[in-house]
């Protein structure tokens, strides 16, 4: 089960060793299934809604404004957080930092536990990040973590992930906020 | 697209850490600038490395400062480096750069070079070696040579500080005759490796040797280096970065040793082609120095 | 030579027009050629519109890697030179295609060896290039015969591994291999490989669709890390750092990338489904109670030794793997049920392929594996050594 992780010293096992990999194209996944987007967008509002310090961990594909997209996923990111109640930590970059890192103010993908322990982030989305960043510390969050992780991915997805929507690019994100608006009047939140 | 993966998007200016922003705003890259970068910049500007983990006062630290202050044009240049002590700097240089094995430095140059020529013909992008001695001359020499036979356009810069530092002191090819380090518990047997003379016979537009002691020296170099592999061929710097620790220097004698081997091993060696003297003479013209 | 400024939004630079994988596997016409594994791979890099390719010279891959530098002569290939050393080579590789470039290279037996350290640096590195390995004896003593013990160092390299029967196989192979992985979710390198000789200088009949179109481009810019070229950020980007030091410790994360590798791995099934056809090919009586499980040639001697069988009254069926990395665990056992003998014939000494089976079948499959037989050092594996071996086991007093 890609559910929750095994709370070890080892990333292990990885989802792909459950038999859970990245959605086939048009879906998403939840926990163990393959759903559609639109579910799946249902579910991860939810979750951030719902969840003690729900955050959003923005990677530099979208923290710099290199190209029309990343500029455009910003604005729509910035609206996703408040949409969410949600705070925003960003992934930067990917260096080991010495000697240690402000767990307060980042996260780094080299020990992503050290963030999610020191704020208490029982839910986080990871967007914008290099998907072999975000696999390395999604399967290290899920290890030693209870925090419920989501990845929006512009790419394949993250089966080490709780859940993953795949193909993101603005126009989807336009729609899950749209969605997250809807379950968000639901909830009352 | 240049200076545009350092720009940071509005909406997140407020959630970024200092040192980021300061990268986009008071970091010197070649596209904001009207005269070439340079060691005089280094006090008011942010630089390109961050912090690092090396031993308090080791000179490489300060030597990366001066190279990095140098780069013609940062925002499109590319380091590879090699297993090392400055290996631990790398992850801190805000450039894309590359680790991958202790002595392939400069085969894995070479391809990026090429490839990236062929992705990017009307660009330049610069590729520049920096590794240790032991990772150039011993481990690596092969691929170092190599890479000048063949004439690949890049600046290989060795910070020669003359023993393999980073496993604990072992005597290298570099180390001088008669020392004393592990592996070499009788001392050296043979002559310290003239490697800015193979440099030369082995291709080398450019060949030098000298200390870090001068910033400005070793900027200078730096810049005619890279510049003149950029349009002519390869280019070979030998910089002394004494391993203060293995030598039982403290953290502010490193300075006075490299002063010391300007006037002895490392006794100013510099060797400029025809070709290569033509186009400094050029550069200068054009206020490209 | 042609210049990348030459691509269109149709053609690449070398005027073919740019076709989906899908085109040019299963869509695209063919005619029949007749021509050996290096020339046949000449004749698939042609049509993948490949970067960078670098070479040394090693039997039997040699003429395969002088057929490159021909296609780059002829502008179909961006950047081609002879490197120091496989060492050198593998390194380079990993340099063109850290810089975004679709990458090839060949070696064999003693170059595998030479460049091993890169190979797990390869897969470390998320870089998707392509090493087709013509698979001969390694030293010492030296042979520059076919034999495949060089494959069992390759396995935990993180790498992904097809096998290829033929000449046939060795073209579609080798195309789809590129893209897949190249998929952004998958993204780690693939060694295609096919026994020295018995493929790469064998001559026979291939279909191929014409030359005339070509793979679309790798998109650097959707890997799975930035491509080294200062145009993705981050800006501060080391591939890859140092992940220990002694006042700094991630103790998870090389535990993590390397389970990503693998997971990586392991990603690429489906597509290889796809590509492949399956990622096991079974010939002969589906009901038979003896099998051989293969790769590479001796999937052809076993399936003569099938026919043989046959006339024998002897039901047996050929199961052949053409992925070694991700092993096909769940398509042998589906293949072995019901199976009282699994024989697996090799070329090497040391039955790698026999313990990569039993390994796959332990605690799962009641299925006896025999490793056998085993040829080496160049030796062929005649149909009849294949008859004795399971005559031998099924009928132990009276002998083949
Ligand atoms: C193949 C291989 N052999 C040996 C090593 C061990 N090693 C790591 S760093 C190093 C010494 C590096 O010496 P040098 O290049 O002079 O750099 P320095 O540390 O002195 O700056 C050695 C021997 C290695 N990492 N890889
Ligand atoms: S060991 Fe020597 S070279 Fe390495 S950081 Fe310390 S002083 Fe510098
Ligand atoms: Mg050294």
């Amino acid at each position: 089960m890609a559910n929750q992780g095994p709370t070890y010293y080892s990333p292990y096992p990885t989802a792909v060793y459950e038999g859970v990999i990245t959605p086939p194209e048009g879906k998403a996944l939840l926990l163990t299934d393959v759903v559609d987007e639109e579910i799946a967008m249902r579910e991860i509002a939810k979750v951030m809604l719902t969840s003690e310090n729900a955050t959003i961990f923005p990677g530099p594909q979208v923290l710099y404004g290199y190209n029309e997209e990343a500029k455009k996923k910003a604005k729509l990111i910035k609206e996703m957080a408040e949409v969410l109640n949600s705070k925003m930590i960003p992934m930067y970059d990917y260096r080991p930092k010495y000697p240690k890192i402000d767990a307060e103010v980042e996260i780094n993908p080299n020990h992503p536990n050290l963030t999610i322990w020191h704020n208490n982030i029982k839910a986080a989305i990871f967007i914008g990040v290099h998907c072999h960043y975000a696999n390395v510390a999604l399967k290290i969050v899920r290890a030693e973590t209870d925090c419920y992780t989501v990845a929006i991915c512009g790419l394949s997805g993250h089966e080490d992930a709780m859940a993953t929507l795949r193909d993101q690019h603005s126009s989807e994100l336009e729609k899950f906020i749209k969605i997250a608006k809807e379950v968000k009047a639901e909830l009352g939140k | 697209m240049g200076l545009d993966i350092y720009k940071i998007n509005p909406e997140f200016k407020d959630i970024m850490p200092q040192e980021i922003i300061d990268l986009e705003e008071n970091a010197t890259w070649a596209q904001n600038q009207t005269k070439p970068r340079g060691i005089k910049e280094l006090p008011e500007t942010k630089e390109l490395l961050e912090e690092h983990s090396l031993c308090a006062g080791c000179p490489e630290a300060a030597a990366l400062r001066y190279v990095l202050s140098a780069l013609p044009k940062p925002e499109d240049t590319v380091i590879v480096n090699s297993t090392g002590c400055t290996s631990l700097m790398f992850p801190h240089i805000a450039l894309h750069t590359v680790h991958s094995l202790f002595g392939n430095q400069n085969a894995v140059a070479s391809g990026i070079k090429r490839v990236l020529n062929w992705r990017f013909p009307d660009i330049e992008k610069d590729v520049v070696v920096l590794a240790g001695d032991g990772a150039t001359v011993d481990i690596g020499l092969d691929y170092t040579l190599q890479s000048f036979f063949r004439q690949e356009n890049i600046t290989t810069i060795c910070f020669d500080n003359e023993v393999y530092a980073n496993t604990g002191g072992q005597e290298s090819g570099m180390t001088p005759k008669g020392q004393v380090f592990k592996m070499a518990p009788t001392g050296k047997k043979f002559e310290k490796v003239k490697m800015w003379e193979l440099a030369k016979t082995s291709g080398c537009h450019y060949s030098i040797n000298m200390t870090a002691s001068a910033p400005k020296a070793v900027a200078k170099a730096v810049r005619e280096a890279i510049l003149i592999a950029r349009e002519i061929g390869p280019t070979y710097l030998n910089i002394y970065t004494p391993c203060i620790l293995e030598i039982g220097l403290s953290a502010n004698e490193g300075l006075g040793e490299m002063k010391d081997q300007d006037k002895d091993r490392f006794a100013s060696y510099k060797y400029v082609s025809p070709e290569a003297e033509e186009f400094l003479k050029k550069c200068k013209a054009e206020g490209r120095l | 030579m042609s210049t990348i400024k030459d691509m269109t939004e149709t053609k690449n630079w070398s005027g073919q027009t740019l076709v989906t994988a899908d085109h040019m596997l299963f869509e695209a016409p063919r005619n029949k050629h007749f021509m050996t594994g290096s020339e046949v791979l000449k004749e698939a890099v042609k049509r993948c519109t490949v970067d960078a390719s670098v070479s040394y010279p090693i039997t039997p891959q040699s003429e395969a890697a002088h057929l490159i530098g021909e296609l780059w002569a002829e502008g179909y290939v961006g950047v081609y030179f002879r490197g120091e050393n496989e060492f050198g080579v593998m390194s380079e590789v990993a340099g063109c295609s850290m810089a975004g470039a679709r990458t090839i290279t060949t070696t064999s037996g003693p170059g595998t060896l030479r460049a091993m350290e890169n190979f797990a640096q390869w897969s470390g590195t998320r870089i998707p290039c392509q090493l087709i390995l013509m698979a001969r004896g390694i030293n010492s003593p030296l042979t520059i015969q076919p034999d495949n013990l060089e494959v069992s160092y390759m396995l935990e390299t993180g790498c992904m591994i097809w096998y290829a029967e033929n000449v046939q196989e060795l073209f579609d192979m080798s195309i789809a291999a590129f893209i897949v992985a190249e998929k952004p979710d998958v993204h780690v390198p693939i060694v295609t490989v096919v026994d020295g000789f018995f493929v790469s200088h064998t001559r026979e009949s291939v279909m191929l669709p014409e030359d005339d179109i070509a793979l679309f481009p790798y998109e650097p810019y959707k890997s799975p890390l930035p491509p080294i070229d200062s145009e993705t950020p981050p800006g501060r980007f080391l591939r890859d750092p140092f992940v220990m030091k002694s006042n700094y410790i991630s103790y998870a994360t090389h535990a993590s990338w390397q389970w990503e590798v693998r997971s990586a791995v392991e990603r690429s099934r489906p597509y290889a489904e796809h590509f492949l056809n399956g990622l096991v090919h079974i010939t002969g009586n589906e009901d038979a109670e003896i099998a051989f499980v293969t790769c590479g040639t001796a999937s052809h001697q076993a399936k003569e030794g099938q026919r043989e069988l046959e006339k024998l009254g002897i039901k047996s069926k050929v199961i052949k793997l053409r992925t070694i990395r991700p092993f096909p665990k769940k398509e042998l056992l589906a293949a072995l049920e019901g199976v009282k003998y699994a024989f697996v014939p090799e070329f090497n000494v040391v039955g790698w392929l026999e313990k990569e089976v039993k390994t796959a079948l332990y605690g799962k499959s009641d299925t006896e594996v025999v490793g056998g037989p085993r040829v080496a050092g160049g030796m062929s594996l005649p149909a009849e050594a294949i008859i004795q071996e399971v005559m031998e086991k099924i009928n132990p007093v009276k002998g083949a």
